[in-house]
């Protein structure tokens, strides 16, 4: 402990120093913006700025990609609570009811419940990533295929959480998801599949391009078909702060939101992104008024908030204590650590303390930073809704366009993106959900290649997926989920959904009107 | 101030409009590199050293542009198919011969031709070396090959994906020994590491300079190099070849123009590169990311291209089609 304490020291004292802090200032101030640039998520981020970060010293330069990671993910909710846009990947599921409380109003504390839940959540999980990066990231490792089967089939049972309406409604549009998760090389024989010509689908589809046309477009789209415009909404200052009740609901949230997203954060490949989906589905689960939930629950905000942004830190555990590469935006940082002639690896943090301490303390003081500046950006960011709708969302649309571009200079995902607007839109008019689309698009592609990963390691055997502890924990945890849920149908008792059914829904399109 | 404008705007104006004069000079505009990976990647890691040497040499900008998708095809593509006036450049990687070879397998219509790009001078390559686990049994590629011959098809390995340069170096050595490995394809180099470290693998073929640091930390046992030479960072590690295996393999990294590409200026970014290379900045940018420069010029380049392509054919068309082989 005093080791770790003297160790911190150091850290502090290399994290404080001018330069080091200039930078950390600048990565969350630039992570703030791509996380605010809709389409534009931390990886395309972390990418174009890479490069500038070679001319600067190994620490800095870590520091400010880290800056870049984590600053995201606090600038990635403002879009998706005010309109409707995830700014990244892991803001899918903040649209949801963070847009409910906007439009309710309560833009400002949802702004400020994101922020606050993202500083706890980055704060205490750096305390994770300190204490126990060295024993967790061998445990880590130990997630191989069959491991990340299971768990991805956790992820898919949020889905029973996702929706509020028509459970197939719902099954429909994950089925949606899922096939053009297909889309792209097979992973296991070099295949394309559904390509129709076009080399860029090789790869398959995008999240972002498709989560921002399914919910920005669409939104943009059906406003633009209502016959009276939306009202300008008038932020009022006492309006900013969240109400007592607000704080009460989300305290729980953001702390459970914690510890999910650092757990699924740490294992290597990509199950960061799901961590908001799962962190959703579990506030829904464990609330007491799950009909709230897609109709302004702060929960639904703080949960998956406080979820991705701890996720953040979970990602750096096999990399700082490893030297893995266990997910695309800890590859780029260790790139960028080998252009400054460090070799990643398992003794890193004994060969680089400078680094390592230097790292975790900016991230203390990173977090710091973002809190300071995020919320009195609240005040403007709401203020952005007093601009009326033919001016905001041509510009919102702009945005959108630039954002999907840049990610990989590609005219084919702002294709997909519009198409997937006008899809949105259709879908929305028939009253289904497009959440669960992005859910299976986001699944679709790992759940394959890991499935079919473990079935090559166990030449064909499912037995893999009960013969492995952590493999069948999980299936044995997601199948007393799956059961519960299903009790009310067995039972017929007054199951919230169809308290809900009950309930008149408003309309489309007519839900933000006072 | 006025006038200094105007001549400076004049200046700027004759620089960027390409003169009538017969012997054009070059370059008068920014020569941009295309990485078809991304950011942090290997071949985006070679063209930020040589784009910035070459800008000193040329004293006019060379940028590095990342256009990627579909396993570098989308980029390489690009520079195939963009004008051929040397403003347009790629940095390849082996994958370049491997993407139309398995076009014609899967009888898809080629993204790009190979005999689209022309070779201007090959930057580094480095020979994969095979790493095992180092719980698992084996200490030389003869109790390696001997144990994998009495278990056909049950020792694994993880690779960055089907068909891609891993699988194709593992795929050389088990014809060449004569066995039977598992392969698990993951999507990267990355994954394919943590796969082995993990311990879901047992084996691993990959570039030196990713595995050194966990060798040294003493997970993962090295057995031997594709090289033709031994690897410098590891003196005691033979070859395949020395081993009586006649296999070689190399992770190279290449520069190319679009064929078609006039001989002068191809002459010039011949000798810019060949000046590049020699530049301390390079050099020192080459040391840190342990990568040894392999420097060859365009015939040589041609040469050992030739007989790359050749090798990953055989491989490719060995392996066929995944699904005709129940």
């Amino acid at each position: 402990m005093v080791e770790t304490l003297q160790n911190l020291y150091l850290g502090f004292s290399i994290a404080l120093s001018p330069s080091v802090l200039i930078y950390a200032f600048a990565g969350c101030i630039i992570g703030t913006l791509v996380g605010i640039l809709p389409g534009v998520g931390p990886l395309a981020g972390i990418s174009l700025l890479l490069p500038a970060s070679f001319g600067l010293n190994a620490t800095t330069a870590m520091v400010l990609l880290a800056g870049i990671y984590y600053g995201a993910m606090y600038g990635g909710s403002t879009t998706s609570i005010l309109m409707r846009i995830p700014g990244e990947a892991a803001s899918v599921m903040t649209c949801i009811d963070g847009y409910a409380m906007t439009r309710k109003g309560r833009a400002g504390p949802a702004l400020a419940i994101a922020a606050i839940g993202s500083y706890f959540a980055g704060t205490v999980s750096v305390v994770g990533l300190m204490l126990l990066a060295p024993p967790l990231a061998s445990f880590a490792l130990r997630f191989g295929p069959p491991e990340y089967v299971a768990l991805l089939l956790l992820g898919l049972l949020a889905l029973a959480y996702m929706s509020g309406g028509s459970v197939p409604k719902a099954l429909a549009m994950a089925a949606l998801g899922l096939l053009l998760g297909m889309i792209g090389i097979d992973p296991m024989t070099g295949y394309f599949r559904f390509h129709y010509g076009l080399v860029e689908l090789g790869d398959g589809i995008g999240v972002v391009p498709v989560a921002v046309g399914l919910f920005g477009l669409s939104e943009i789209l059906l406003t633009a078909g209502q016959s009276t415009p939306p009202a300008v909404m008038k932020p009022r200052l006492r309006e900013l702060l969240p109400s007592r009740q607000e704080w009460r609901d989300s305290v729980w949230s953001i702390g459970r939101g914690t510890v999910l997203g650092f757990l699924i954060g740490i294992i290597p490949g990509s199950a960061h992104i799901i961590s908001s989906f799962v962190s959703y589905a579990v506030e829904r689960r464990l609330s007491r008024h799950p009909e709230r939930f897609g109709h302004g629950a702060v929960e639904g905000v703080a949960g998956p908030e406080s979820a991705n942004n701890s996720a953040t830190s979970g990602a750096f555990v096999p990399m700082l204590a490893l030297g893995v590469p266990s997910g695309p935006i800890p590859a780029v940082m260790l790139a960028a650590m080998m252009v400054h002639g460090i070799s990643p690896g398992p003794l890193l943090i004994m060969q680089q303390p400078d680094l390592f301490w230097g790292f975790i303390a900016s991230m203390y003081v990173g977090n710091v930073v973002l809190l300071i500046l995020n919320l009195p950006l609240v005040g403007i960011f709401v203020n952005l809704l007093r601009i009326p709708y033919p001016f905001l969302y041509p510009a919102i649309l702009v945005f959108s366009v630039v954002g999907v571009y840049a990610v990989n200079g590609s005219v084919v995902d702002v294709w997909i993106m519009a198409v997937m607007g006008v899809l949105g839109y259709l879908l929305r008019k028939f009253e289904f959900e497009t959440a669960p689309i992005v859910l299976g698009l986001v699944l679709a592609p790992m759940l394959e290649m890991s499935l079919r990963q473990s079935l090559a390691l166990s030449s064909g055997s499912y037995a893999v997926f009960v013969t492995r502890p952590i493999a069948a924990t999980m299936l044995g945890l997601g199948l007393a989920i799956l059961l519960l849920s299903l009790r009310p149908v067995f039972t017929r008792g007054l199951d919230w959904r169809r308290r809900l059914g009950l309930e008149s829904k408003p309309s489309l399109g007519e839900e933000g009107k006072p | 101030m006025r006038i200094r404008l105007l001549a400076t705007l004049l200046l700027l104006y004759l620089a960027l409009v390409p003169g009538a004069s017969a012997q054009e000079p070059f370059p008068t505009r920014p020569i941009s590199l295309v990485a078809p990976f991304p950011p942090g990647g290997v071949a985006d890691l070679m063209a930020r050293p040589v784009a910035a040497a070459m800008e000193k040499v040329l004293k006019s900008p060379a940028v590095v542009v990342n256009k990627t998708g579909a396993a570098g095809a989308v980029g390489m593509s690009f520079v195939a198919n963009s004008k051929p006036d040397g403003y347009t450049l790629l940095m390849a990687l082996s994958s370049i011969s491997i993407i139309p070879e398995a076009d014609k397998l899967f009888d898809r219509k080629p993204a790009y031709t190979m005999d689209q790009l022309t070779p201007v001078a090959l930057i580094s390559a480095d020979p994969t070396i095979l790493v095992v686990r180092a719980d698992r049994p084996w200490k030389s590629v003869k109790e390696f090959v001997e144990d994998a011959k009495k278990r056909p098809g049950e020792i694994s390995y993880s690779s960055s994906g089907v068909y891609g340069t891993l699988h194709m170096a593992m795929e050389m050595l088990s014809h060449a020994a004569g066995i039977k490995l598992k392969h698990v394809p993951y999507g990267g180099a990355g994954p394919a590491l943590t796969a082995i470290l993990g311990g879901h693998v047992d084996t691993l073929a990959s570039g030196p300079a990713v595995i050194l640091p966990h060798i040294k930390a003493g997970k993962l046992r090295p057995l031997a190099g594709w090289g033709s030479k031994r690897v410098a960072a590891l003196p005691d590690l033979p070859t395949f070849k020395e081993l009586g295996y006649d296999i070689e393999f190399y992770i190279w990294a290449g520069v190319f123009a679009p064929t078609g590409t006039p001989d002068p200026i191809l002459k010039k970014l011949r000798d810019t590169v060949r000046q590049a290379v020699q530049e301390p900045d390079f050099k020192s940018a080459m040391t840190k990311l342990e990568t040894p420069v392999a420097y060859l010029d365009a015939p040589e380049f041609q040469k050992f291209w030739d007989k790359d392509a050749k090798m990953l054919a055989d491989a490719i068309k060995r392996v066929g089609r995944i699904e005709e082989k129940k």
